[in-house]
């Protein structure tokens, strides 16, 4: 196996283990109320028929990165986990960027250099 | 109405049992809990569609260090393509926002439906590598992989790099608009049009759907459509499930499960159509 197969991997499965324990213990965080969601599920089953716009407007929930200054409460904490799932890709693709140039492959450093911008402007689009 | 904890249990359930299936078919949880769980639950599609997301990536993630470590997923292969294809999948998954929820629908509807026709011809290319073009070769789109069953060694390249530039962003729009992953794309036009071996073909899909998925979800994330309440049991129930269906894959029967899955994506694709029609 290659270094940066190996190296990849290693950072991905890190990554993805981490996101998935904060993943299940986030949620039942949220589903046994050990803290107060911002939305409390018997109000939610009233909103998820409709489409997000509505949503969005009936529940007062925030947009963009909007749900950090909410992350104290239990169901917006889910979406740190989410959020790590978004970026272990760019973290892995980043630390490639070195290993490539070291090897010679400046198109391909130049293509994940291209993909990690490309995945921050979807972030923070 | 039925009490607010009944609809997790009920999505646990119903993804452990997509997560066997998937498995057991070799389709990604995505192209099945979309039009599944659209056609069974309240939610709107715009839940729907970012949980299918998230879980598709997270399978994705899940799978890709394994197959990297087997050898049988590569970044060289993949990468060009994921850096389009994502790309495309962010406008695909602002195309499906800003669109009438019943006209993705109908799309959502045809796609699946056509995925089902796609699944039940599915021929697939043995390992011989092909003659390969200039723009695979630039991009150092080959490499040696080591196929246990043959008990050797597999040199691959690819041909029709640019036509599969194409190919690639087309399956990227289509994950971002509908949330279906694009493990069903992405095997065909890695073995059939870029003539990589299949089992390397597969495995780099898994990698690449960890790429393309991550954009679109983005997306979703930034626009509110992540519910939790949807987004974790679906996630933790189709992970769980597919471990139960990797212990059953021995004893399955894939032709059999195969036509189980075409039949349940002509069922909720049909269904997703008639949804979009108001019928």
């Amino acid at each position: 196996m290659s270094d940066e197969h190996d190296i990849y991997a290693r950072w991905l499965a890190w990554g993805t283990y981490i996101a998935l324990a904060v993943l299940i213990a986030s949620f039942l965080a949220y589903a046994f109320a050990l803290r107060d969601p911002h939305l409390p599920p018997q109000e939610l089953v009233k909103l998820w028929a409709f489409p997000v716009d509505h949503y969005i407007v009936a529940s007062g929930a925030p947009t963009g990165w909007g749900w950090l200054a909410l992350l104290h409460k239990s169901d917006y904490l889910i979406f740190s986990a989410v959020a790590m799932l978004g970026l272990v890709t760019v973290v892995c693709y980043a630390r490639l960027v070195p290993l490539l140039l070291a090897q010679g492959e400046r198109w391909r450093a130049l293509i994940a250099v291209l993909q990690v911008l490309v995945l921050l402007g979807a972030a923070l689009y | 109405m039925m009490d607010w904890w009944l609809w997790p249990i009920a999505l646990f359930a119903v993804t452990f049992a997509i997560g066997i299936v998937a498995v057991l078919a070799g389709v990604g949880g995505g192209v099945l809990f979309v039009p599944i769980v659209g056609a069974l639950f309240p939610f709107h599609l715009d839940f729907v569609r970012a949980a299918g997301l998230l879980l598709a990536l997270t399978g994705a993630l899940s799978a890709a260090p394994a197959l990297l470590r087997a050898g049988l997923a590569s970044l060289r292969l993949a990468m060009p393509l994921a850096l389009i294809g994502s790309i495309t999948s962010i406008v695909g998954a602002l195309v499906g926002l800003a669109l009438p929820t019943d006209a993705v629908q109908i799309a959502l509807g045809a796609t699946i439906l056509a995925i089902a026709a796609l699944m039940w011809r599915s021929p697939a290319r043995g390992s011989e590598a092909p003659a390969g073009d200039a723009l695979g070769a630039a991009l150092r789109m080959n490499g040696i992989y080591h196929d246990a069953a043959l008990g050797r060694d597999v040199e691959w390249r690819v041909r029709r790099t640019p036509a599969a530039f194409v190919v690639f962003a087309g399956i990227g729009l289509l994950a971002g608009m509908f949330g279906l992953g694009a493990g069903w794309a992405n095997v065909p036009a890695f073995n059939l049009l870029m003539g990589a071996p299949l089992k390397l073909a597969v495995g780099s899909s898994g990698l690449l759907l960890s790429v393309v998925d991550t954009s679109a979800a983005w997306v979703y994330l930034n626009r509110g459509a992540v519910l939790p309440l949807i987004v974790a049991p679906s996630i933790i129930g189709v992970m769980l499930g597919a471990k139960v269906g990797a212990r059953l894959l021995l004893k399955a029967r894939p032709g059999l499960v195969r036509r189980i899955v075409i039949a349940l994506l002509l069922i909720s694709g049909t269904r997703a159509l008639l949804k979009g029609f108001g019928i």
